[in-house]
Order: structure tokens, then C-alpha cells, then sequence
């Protein structure tokens, strides 16, 4: 353990009154769509009946103030970091300490469209494993909101995930004094935790992931040939995103043409993001809402949307699709590899076929690749129980 | 066959306060930070512009304008296969006017055709002969403007079929000319090669002005023709992202868009100024070097009044569940075709050896000036173009 330099500041939630009126009566204001005919299963993108019932359920059932005592329950802090290009940004983090004198600290970052509220579900459990009848190590569990996420401050330019790294590297060592530690992610947050394995590989430990984001160059000599199971995956995988990746392709050119919209109509943010947690989350799609209300309750969705809305960082969470790729930072320069230790458990996810191993080694230094059998993108929320054991289990292997 | 009824935009006042009060309320937020000198659209729609373009918006637009410009003009609807259609009827001038078919495209509407219209009808006003006049009819397509919704999407191979059933059950013209950049050169390609005269239909020629329905199978191979493809390949991956969506899940954006007027008014706004010739006298780029607020604004008004927003999207997702914009395999356009190159223009025409395997092209023009909006653009430019074309078909 190292002194601490940097401080940080305990922080709360709160949300004004008047916020939440003015959310109120945009809800009730809200003009929706038609919808084309054959949209029964969101062919098209969000279901209309379903939206109804969710901005119904946020206008007159959803508690904030609940849900915000209830976030409120995980000590939260707030501390200043500056990256390369002397940028300020202001970190939001959960830092929940764990049992025993033995603790490991392990950091754990969300993606998009989700916020440090997809973690909250398996803080305890990683923590505090006894409270949870397991025997494992305990974690000291940090969960910090991704810079322009969250209760984490806006950059006035844009950084992708090698920036991000930097600044979670300092968190862990600057502001809590840790050597070494663990990081774990999906989704955006695989893109820093593998930045973060490369860039600090002597500080990081073990990674565990339920995204693979870094691209090898499949052209470099040494790349083995792509095998007939790659380049079959590599084909479905190609044939799933042309449906799917219409997002992608906005927030990664003209993340400000759709920003005007989101950030105008909480309905039109929950429209944008639905469609994503249905499609990408373990949801039963064989019906129109019941698969997903049972998957994801309003409760918890609403609360992840209304972060999104009462801190207006929509369109900065967006823009990470364009910083990333204008930094680089997803592919692998040639000879470039992963050498800490990577523990991968993927979960289903929509049709996507399942990865083939010898993929996940071109980049990483394999050390576990488990095909998880339910829980999608969205795993802590979706199999807290599930996902805690799985990351506890990989990293009792190493500690 | 029912006959067309006359038609007149009439939208009542409290549709139009309700969209000035959303802007009104508009809660502007941030954007990233850009560098002096930069352009400031590089991460899509301006934040100081559309804060200027909505201020104009709420202090000084007169829709009441706008609609009696719309108004000026004769427009009728009628019902061909379920599908009610808005469009423009002009009589042109002489004795026997050659009837023409203009298809606008998205984000525009009809409102790109005003300005030639008196042109393009009734050239003796313009310095042309009378003889040359144009019977001018101009639709709005399915899901757009004032035409009807369809309940599901429908694409430009439909919408062709259906154009030449108004051409020649409705309004009794057997033989046309059709004219369109957008989806508007989709449609006139698919009317040219599906309804062509040579193939039973009543097209007689066709003039595009963007690389709308394509020859099946045909590709770059000439070196030219290669780096066309590297350019129009480029082009699609910074501009192409609009359409990655609405062809695939036009509903999820939807939600934002038919609640938020300046969501719709940046939506389209960024188009316009990325898709335009913007050069002003000194070079610099500027949207206003091309358009008035006014004239963004009544585009945009008539996608808000309407509420057809969401509509108007489903064409791209219509076009994909038609097979896309290939024409049937071994078929190409054989009647007469003008293709009129605007240099700004973002889905470039290949090199005339590439149409060629397409189209029988009769006409090539490479403008100096212009972009994908043509005719709302250059006004008598395109006007001219067109006018010239109809006179080398004649007879």
C-alpha cells in the first residue's frame, strides 16, 4: 500500500425537486410514434406498447427518491484527476471496503447504455462474501461512473478508453493507495480494463471480462492463419451487427445530430436505449413485454434511464463511440498482446454465435473461458448471484 | 377510379404553437469543444447554429408564409392501391406540355420543387419558348408530407410502381418523363427501368441527378472507376450512418424524434449542411451560402406538422425488405437518360463507362456548383438542365 496523494471527497445523490417535476411533466407531454405494422417483436426497434407501459410506469409509479436512498446506500466519492492532455475530470466512484484485513481491491467499469447502478447488485456479494453463505476472498469493490456517465464530470473533449485507463490507474493508486489490484468489465468498460491490463501491466493482476474488445491484426506475421471456426464466426458475427449497429454508426460520426432529440425527451432516451437492453440482455423474446418486464424490471431500467436524464449525459455517453475509435486504442498493434492474467465468461447474447477460443487468445493470456448458460450483456443486473460467484471463483485462482 | 380531389395545406394554429412552445422551452446543453478554426460540425449538428437557427425559429418564422407558398401552387390526393398520395399538378404552357414527374427524396419534401416550378411550366416567363413548357407533377412520397402513412414500410420499387399508375390510370398520361436526386432518383430509376416505355410502362426518359437504382452485379474495374469506389465507399462511412439506422431500427429513434421538434430540426438540419454545396464567393463554408432559415425551416415544418417523421424513415427500412436498390439481374434502363452531376453531391455518379452499364445514357452534365439538394440549390441551374433535356426527348 501506498500513501495516498490525491483526495477524494464523500458524495451523495441528490436530485432537485425541481428536476424531477420538470421529468414529470415531460412524461406527461409526451407525443409518441405509430409504429409499423409487425413490430410485435421489435423488429423494427423499440416496441410501442411496451414504451407506453414504461413512460406510464416513470410518470406515475416510479419512485426516485427511493431508488436515489437506495444508491445512496453504497459509499459513494467524488475526486479530481488530470490526464495527458491536462484535462480535469471528475471522477464519480462507489468504494465499498471489503471483509477482513485480506481484501483485494478489484475495479469494475460499466459500458453503454449502462451506468455504475449495473454493479450495485454484486458489491455486497464480492465484498462480503460470508453475508452471501460463500467462503471465497473478499474484494475491496470499486465502481467508478465512466468520464461523461453518470455522476462523473463532462469532458470538454472527448476521451476514449486509453485516456480512461490512465485515470483509473491513479485512481486505484494515486487516490486509494493500492500496488496492485484487479479490474473486471463488459461493454465499453472491457475496452479500458484491456487498456488498462496493457498499459499498467505491472500494477494490474488479473482481469476478468464478458466482452473481448481488442482487435488483433490478422495480417501480421505472427497472427496465426484464421482458423475455419474463426472466419465462420467472424461472417455471423458481420451478418448480426448489419442489423444491429445502426447506434453504433450514428454515435460514432454525428453523435451531436441525434444528441438534440435524447436530450430533449426522456421518452426519446428511453426509446434509444430499450431496444438495447431487449436485444442485448437475456430477455425471453417471444413475447412483446412480458420477456423483457421480467428481465430488467421497470424499477431497475427507469433507474438507470433516469441517471442518464437527470444528469444529462447522454449525449457525452454517446460520444465515447467516437473517441474511442478516433484514439485507437480497440486495436492490437502488431505483436501487441494482453499478458495479464484474462479470465472470460461469455454470456448469451441475442443469436450472436459463441467465440471460438483460439479467437480469445490471439489477444489475451487465456487463463479461463466459460460459456455462462443464462445472463446477457448486462450480467451483473441481469445474474448478480451467478456473475459474483463466477468473478469470485476466476480470481481465487490467482490470489 | 376515383378522380383526385383538390387539396390545399391548412394546419390549424394550435398544431403550430404547440411545436414553437417545445422550441421555446428547448433546455440547451453542451457540446464538444472545438478548436478555433475547426469545422463545427465535426461531431454532427452545430450547437451554436441550431441555437441561431431556433431562435429565428420561435421570433421570426411565419409558417402562414410558408403555407401560402404551399398553397400557391395546384395540389391534389388521390388513392392509388390504398396508398393516398399528395402531389403537385401544374399545366404547363403551349399546346401539348410534356408531362414530367418530380420525386423529391429525405430529409427534403415537394417544398425543393417550388422555386422551378414556374420555371419548368412556363418557360416564356423565364426567357424560353412556350412550346417548351412542362406539365409538372409532383408527389409527395408515401409516408412523407401530406401524402398518406402506409401501415408498414414500403420502398422506391413500390412507390415506382405506384407513380406510374398515377401517371397513367389516374391522371390519364401515357407517357412521362420522370426526374429525381435522393430517393427521388431511386424511384425514377425503378420507373425507367420497370415502367419504361420499351417494358409496356409509360416512362419515356429519365433525368437523375444522384447514383440512385444501380445495374445488379456491376462494379468498379476500370482504375477510374476504382477510386470513384474508394471516394463513394468513404463517403457512405462518415455519411452513411443515418441510413445504417433508419433501414434497420427506424422505431427506436423514433421516440426522441416525433417528441422533439429540434431533435427532428437538427436531424435534418445536419444533412443539409453536410450534403451541400456551402461554398460561399471567398471559399469558406457556411450553411446560409445555400439556404435561408426560412427555407431549412419550412422543409423542416412540413416533416413536424405532418408528424411524419417516423414515416418518412421507414422508406430506408422498405427499400431493404424490397432486396435494396439493384435493379432485377441482366436488366438496365433503356429509354433515354440524363444524369446531372452536382459537384457536392455525397453519393457521387461512377464515371460515365459505369452508368453506361445501366443506363442508356442520352445527356451527361457536370455542374460547377451544387450539391445533393439540386433543385432547391440552383434553382434555374437544375431548372435549365431539365428543361433542356425534355426538349432533346421531344417528339
Amino acid at each position: 500500500m501506498t500513501r495516498p496523494i490525491i483526495p477524494a471527497d464523500p458524495f451523495k445523490i441528490h436530485v432537485p425537486d425541481h428536476e424531477i417535476e420538470d421529468l414529470k411533466h415531460r412524461l406527461e407531454q409526451t407525443r409518441f410514434p405509430n409504429e409499423p405494422d409487425g413490430n410485435e417483436h421489435w423488429a423494427y426497434g423499440s416496441n410501442l406498447s411496451y414504451m407506453e407501459r414504461l413512460i406510464s410506469y416513470w410518470r406515475d409509479d416510479f419512485d426516485w427518491r427511493q431508488q436515489e436512498t437506495w444508491l445512496n446506500s453504497f459509499p459513494q466519492f467524488k475526486t479530481t484527476l488530470t490526464d495527458n492532455n491536462d484535462q480535469d475530470h471528475e471522477i464519480h466512484f462507489v468504494y465499498e471496503k471489503g471483509s477482513g484485513d485480506n481484501a483485494t481491491p478489484l475495479i469494475m467499469t460499466h459500458g453503454w447504455p449502462s451506468t455504475f447502478r449495473e454493479f450495485l447488485d454484486v458489491v455486497d456479494r464480492l465484498a462480503h462474501p460470508e453475508n452471501h453463505g460463500r467462503s471465497g476472498p473478499a474484494f475491496d469493490v470499486i465502481v467508478p461512473s465512466l468520464i461523461g456517465y453518470g455522476f462523473s464530470s463532462l469532458p470538454r473533449q472527448p476521451v476514449g478508453p486509453a485516456v480512461i485507463a490512465d485515470l483509473w490507474h491513479d485512481l486505484m493508486t494515486k487516490v486509494l493507495g493500492y500496488d496492485t489490484y484487479l479490474a473486471q468489465a463488459g461493454d465499453w468498460g472491457s475496452f479500458v480494463t484491456s487498456r488498462l491490463a496493457l498499459q499498467h501491466a505491472d500494477a494490474v493482476r488479473a482481469i476478468h471480462l464478458t466482452m473481448l474488445p481488442l482487435r488483433p491484426d490478422l495480417r501480421h506475421e505472427s497472427q496465426p492463419p484464421v482458423t475455419e471456426e474463426e472466419s465462420l464466426w467472424i461472417r455471423d458475427m458481420k451478418k448480426w451487427w448489419a442489423g444491429e449497429e445502426g447506434y453504433r454508426s450514428i454515435q460514432s460520426t454525428k453523435p451531436m445530430t441525434l444528441a438534440f432529440g435524447l436530450m430533449d425527451s426522456p421518452s426519446g432516451l428511453a426509446g434509444w436505449l430499450a431496444d438495447k437492453y431487449y436485444r442485448l440482455g437475456d430477455t425471453d423474446k417471444s413475447h412483446t413485454w412480458e420477456g423483457m418486464e421480467a428481465r430488467f424490471p421497470m424499477d431497475t431500467l427507469l433507474t438507470q434511464l433516469s441517471i442518464y436524464w437527470f444528469t444529462g449525459t447522454i449525449n457525452s455517453a454517446n460520444t465515447l463511440y467516437k473517441a474511442g475509435p478516433a484514439e485507437g486504442s480497440g486495436l492490437l498493434k502488431p505483436g501487441e498482446r494482453v499478458t495479464v492474467p484474462t479470465f472470460y465468461s461469455e454470456y448469451p447474447m441475442d443469436s450472436l454465435p459463441i467465440t471460438p477460443r483460439s479467437w480469445a487468445m490471439r489477444g489475451y493470456n487465456l487463463q479461463a473461458f466459460k460459456i455462462m448458460e443464462k445472463g446477457g450483456h448486462f450480467a451483473a443486473m441481469e445474474e448478480p448471484e451467478l456473475f459474483a460467484d463466477d468473478v469470485r471463483d476466476a480470481f481465487a485462482t490467482i490470489l | 377510379m376515383a378522380a383526385p380531389t383538390p387539396f390545399k395545406v391548412e394546419i390549424s394554429q394550435p398544431t403550430i404553437d404547440a411545436i414553437l412552445a417545445k422550441v421555446r422551452a428547448y433546455d440547451w446543453h453542451e457540446m464538444p469543444e472545438i478548436a478555433a478554426g475547426a469545422d463545427r460540425w465535426a461531431y454532427g449538428a452545430d450547437m451554436d447554429y441550431m441555437k441561431e437557427l431556433c431562435s429565428y425559429w420561435t421570433s421570426s418564422f411565419d409558417w402562414r408564409a410558408v403555407e401560402e407558398k404551399l398553397n400557391s401552387h395546384p395540389q391534389f390526393k388521390a388513392t392509388v392501391d390504398d396508398q393516398e398520395i399528395h402531389f403537385y399538378h401544374v399545366k404547363g404552357s403551349g399546346s401539348a406540355p410534356q408531362p414530367i414527374i418530380l420525386t423529391h427524396g429525405w430529409p427534403g419534401s415537394v417544398y425543393e420543387f417550388l422555386g422551378v416550378i414556374d420555371h419548368l411550366a412556363h418557360p416564356e416567363k423565364h426567357g424560353g419558348k412556350e412550346e417548351d413548357g412542362l406539365t409538372l407533377i409532383i408527389p409527395s412520397l408515401p409516408g412523407y408530407g401530406f401524402s398518406g402513412k402506409p401501415k408498414k414500410p414500403l420502398g422506391p420499387k413500390r412507390t415506382a410502381e405506384l407513380w406510374d399508375k398515377l401517371m397513367r390510370e389516374t391522371l390519364g398520361y401515357d407517357t412521362y418523363i420522370a426526374q429525381g436526386g435522393d430517393w427521388g432518383s431511386v424511384v425514377s430509376g425503378f420507373l425507367a427501368c420497370n415502367h419504361g416505355l420499351n417494358v409496356g410502362g409509360g416512362c419515356k426518359a429519365v433525368h437523375l441527378n444522384m447514383w440512385g437504382a444501380r445495374p445488379s452485379g456491376v462494379g468498379p474495374q476500370t482504375p477510374e472507376e476504382q477510386t470513384w469506389g474508394q471516394t463513394a465507399a468513404f463517403n457512405f462511412e462518415m455519411e452513411g450512418a443515418y441510413l445504417r439506422l433508419q433501414m434497420t431500427k427506424p422505431q427506436s429513434l423514433s421516440y426522441a424524434m416525433m417528441d422533439s421538434p429540434v431533435g427532428v430540426a437538427a436531424w435534418i438540419t445536419e444533412k443539409f449542411n453536410s450534403w451541400t454545396d456551402t461554398r460561399g464567393p471567398d471559399g469558406t463554408e457556411h450553411i446560409e451560402n445555400a439556404y435561408t432559415k426560412d427555407q431549412l425551416l419550412s422543409n423542416i415544418m412540413i416533416y413536424l406538422v405532418t408528424r411524419t417523421f417516423n414515416t418518412s424513415t421507414w422508406f430506408y427500412r422498405g427499400m431493404f425488405e424490397e432486396g435494396g436498390t439493384d435493379m432485377a439481374p441482366g436488366k438496365k434502363v433503356e429509354v433515354p437518360t440524363a444524369i446531372a452531376c452536382f459537384p457536392k453531391e455525397f453519393i457521387p455518379f461512377p464515371p460515365r463507362t459505369m452508368v453506361e452499364k445501366g443506363y442508356n445514357v442520352a445527356r451527361w452534365t457536370e455542374f460547377e456548383k451544387g450539391g445533393h439538394f439540386a433543385a432547391l440549390e440552383t434553382g434555374p441551374l437544375f431548372a435549365n438542365d431539365v428543361a433542356a433535356f425534355a426538349a432533346q426527348v421531344k417528339g
